[in-house]
């Protein structure tokens, strides 16, 4: 054990200040600044007044239809999506742990969807999924599948299937990514010591590979419900959250308050946001611990 | 022992100090201006402009910054909150009002300017018509106007609604329709614009979604009668996938000839130029029962901020973009109605589809309106109004029902503001 002088302490305090000064500004400052405003009668139209109204923009959003309707969306936008990437997701890293040729080339292109913009993505599939020039009804139609195009976007049950649609094909990609890093942390003794026992493939599969990566995948999975839950670009870009609300999930309601320029009830929304994915990440790593010590 | 201390001190010091201002200590002056309509073309256009004032005035430079257009007027309100580094601006007709009431915009001189003079009727009223004083100078008007196929069986342009119908309705078979309609984001416009023109002369231009005995547009029998009509032209004469359209596709709908009818700005008549299409016209928007029909006259403009360290070169700058020579050639790159009165010598704005709106300002009833942007509610509405558009062509909501939300809604602005 070194034992560190007061001066060097200080020093060492010196040194992180610029990190810590950098954080406090650009990630602390902003998220108090929004906490601040829900409590705040806070309109762009008019900010020489932003008088303290106390739970008044809570009331307010809670109040109306529209934020139930979003928190539900939100619940099938984050569950199917999830369900698909990951499986998805898995099989793709399964089959890219093996060995063939031109592998890597085929890798960067299998992940390059990660390095787009959500946004764009989401322009490219409101075209594709267009009920009039879209490639998609295009395809449908002379496989003979349909017989009539589809309103993917104008119609409120396919639009909620369009953009989880848009939105797997968008994340499998980083399931395979993280999967596939937990894979080749599992030691290759293993499974020539469970090939010796004369375990099947899928034995050794269920029995050495998955109890060795579930801490790792029970992270991805948490880590990529707070993403996907966070992230308002594809809906956004594709359908706006229309037709009539029907694709509208929390995040994109946040930004359809922004618009209409009440940045005290849209802060009002990010904080029920904060408090549900809060919530929600103390039970879930909870529950995920309890199934590890049994 | 004090050095590094020192040197921490110095260095993040240094750190802030590069997040502060952007002004240079030399005699240069240089200007940060932020554009919001951005597009490629445009702002390859606003850099051949700038280089134009920079060689004029040597010794200052300007820096364009080009927020994408999305979330463009969001971020410009975000630095203008912080009151730094910003000098001239893209200031539009729906942030002006809130630009100036939290006092980020400069009041421009119009006396001793000699551009002042040469600028339209129109353009001098829009420039001072929020607070009443020049926060901005316009660079260009959009209006909309009818564009039609003339291949599709159409013997005359429809001059009402109820005739838009009706040739909308014949030209629909198969996989063409009659009407680009417009659903999604925006759409709620269109609906209000026919409402305007089944109300007629009982409408007040200045706040055209009050009638002139203070009951709202939305109020009245004539309203519901021309939203039945708006209902009538989506279901039978439009795409049924239009309930999602925003601008592009129903420009697209237009130009891949699914469509033969649109009404859009003038913008489009590029794009239409562009795409290969032929036969094609353009006529005025279609007028309501009484022969009237009301839209506003949307622009932009250039202002300069209010803290801005270099207020005369700000105010130059903008004085230098609003004069004939630079406004035409941004109104044609544009494909705007220009600012200058010199404009109309001008044979691309006199001739084939330009000709349209020349026609519309000749005609009496053809009226340009002020919206009323400058309520407190005036963007909520827009949010609120699109989607109960969507509602009610997807059946989720009446006629009726929308038009008591939107009476109530306005009925309570108006209260508001009042």
């Amino acid at each position: 054990m070194r034992t560190f002088s007061v001066r060097r302490a200080r020093f060492i305090a010196l040194c992180l200040l610029p990190g810590v000064v950098f954080v406090a500004l650009f990630t602390y400052y902003p998220v108090i600044r929004g906490a601040v405003m829900a409590f705040q009668r806070y309109n762009l139209f008019d900010l020489t007044s932003t008088p303290f109204v106390g739970l008044e923009n809570f009331r307010a959003v809670l109040g109306e239809d529209r934020f139930w309707t979003a928190l539900r969306n939100t619940g099938t936008w984050v569950a199917v999506s999830l369900f698909f990437q990951f499986f998805l997701g898995f099989g793709l890293a399964l089959l890219l742990r093996r060995h063939f040729r031109g592998r890597g080339l085929y890798q960067a292109w299998v992940f390059f969807p990660w390095a787009m913009s959500g946004f764009l993505i989401g322009l490219l599939w409101r075209w594709m999924f267009n009920g009039q020039f879209g490639v998609i009804n295009d395809l449908l139609l002379k496989t003979g599948i349909i017989d009539q195009r589809i309103g993917f976007l104008a119609t409120p049950g396919w639009a909620m299937t369009s953009v989880i649609v848009a939105n797997v094909w968008y994340g499998v990609t980083f399931f395979a990514i993280m999967i596939m890093a937990a894979l080749q942390s599992v030691p290759k003794e293993l499974y020539e010591a469970a090939s010796v026992d004369g375990a099947s493939r899928l034995r050794q599969f269920w029995h050495v590979t998955l109890p060795h990566i579930r801490p790792t995948l029970a992270l991805i999975v948490l880590l990529r419900i707070i993403w996907i839950l966070n992230f308002p670009d594809l809906i956004y870009s594709m359908t706006g959250g229309g037709p009539a609300g029907s694709t509208d999930i929390i995040t994109t309601f946040l930004i359809q308050q922004v618009i209409g320029g009440d940045y005290g009830r849209a802060g009002a929304v990010g904080l029920l946001i904060l408090g549900l994915l809060l919530s929600f990440s103390v039970f879930y790593l909870n529950a995920t611990r309890f199934e590890k010590a049994r | 022992m004090k050095k590094p201390l020192l040197a921490a001190a110095v260095a993040t010091t240094l750190v802030l100090a590069g997040c502060g201002s952007g002004s240079s200590s030399s005699g240069e002056v240089r200007l940060r201006m932020i554009e919001s309509l951005t597009s490629p073309e445009r702002t390859k256009l606003i850099k051949t402009l700038i280089a134009g004032f920079e060689k004029a005035n040597p010794g200052v430079t300007v820096e364009l910054v080009s927020p994408p257009l999305d979330s463009a007027d969001q971020k410009i309100t975000q630095i203008l909150q912080t009151k730094k580094d910003l000098d001239v601006l893209e200031v539009r007709d729906h942030t002006a009002k809130s630009f100036s009431n939290n006092g980020w915009l400069a009041e421009l001189p119009t006396t001793e300017w000699p551009g002042w003079s040469d600028l339209t009727e129109l353009a001098q009223k829009k420039a001072v018509e929020v607070g009443g004083k020049a926060y901005l100078i316009p660079y260009g008007f959009y209006q909309r106007t009818l564009f039609y196929r003339t291949d599709f069986g159409m013997a005359q342009p429809p001059t009402t609604w109820e005739e838009l119908y009706e040739a909308g309705k014949k030209m629909t078979s198969g996989d063409r329709y009659g009407y680009s309609f417009r659903g999604g984001k925006g759409g709620a416009d269109y609906a209000v614009m026919m409402i305007s023109a089944y109300n007629g002369e009982a409408l007040n231009p200045e706040k055209s979604f009050y009638l002139k005995d203070k009951r709202t547009i939305f109020s009245t029998p004539e309203a519901a009668q021309a939203m039945e009509l708006y209902v009538k032209i989506f279901k039978e004469a439009s795409p049924p996938d239009s309930v999602s359209w925003g601008y592009p596709e129903m420009v697209q709908g237009f130009t891949s000839g699914v469509t033969g009818m649109l009404i859009q700005d003038p913008e489009v008549i590029k794009t239409v130029e562009d795409s290969g299409v032929t036969a094609w016209s353009t006529t005025p928007i279609p007028k309501g029962p009484t022969g009237y029909a009301f839209q506003p006259v949307g622009y932009a403009g250039w202002g300069a901020t209010s803290f801005t360290k270099h207020p005369k070169e700000a105010v130059k700058l903008v004085q230098f973009l609003s004069e004939a020579k630079q406004s035409i050639a941004f109104a044609k790159g544009n494909s705007l109605i220009p600012i200058s009165k010199q404009a109309q010598n001008d044979p691309q704005f006199s001739q084939g589809a330009w000709k349209a709106y020349l026609q519309a300002q000749q005609d009496p009833k053809q009226v340009t309106t002020i919206r009323p942007v400058d309520y407190p509610g005036w963007s909520q509405f827009g949010v609120d109004s699109d989607r109960d558009v969507q509602a009610l062509l997807t059946g989720k909501k009446t006629v009726a029902e929308v038009l008591k939300s939107w009476d109530a809604f306005w009925i309570d602005q108006a209260k508001k503001v009042s």
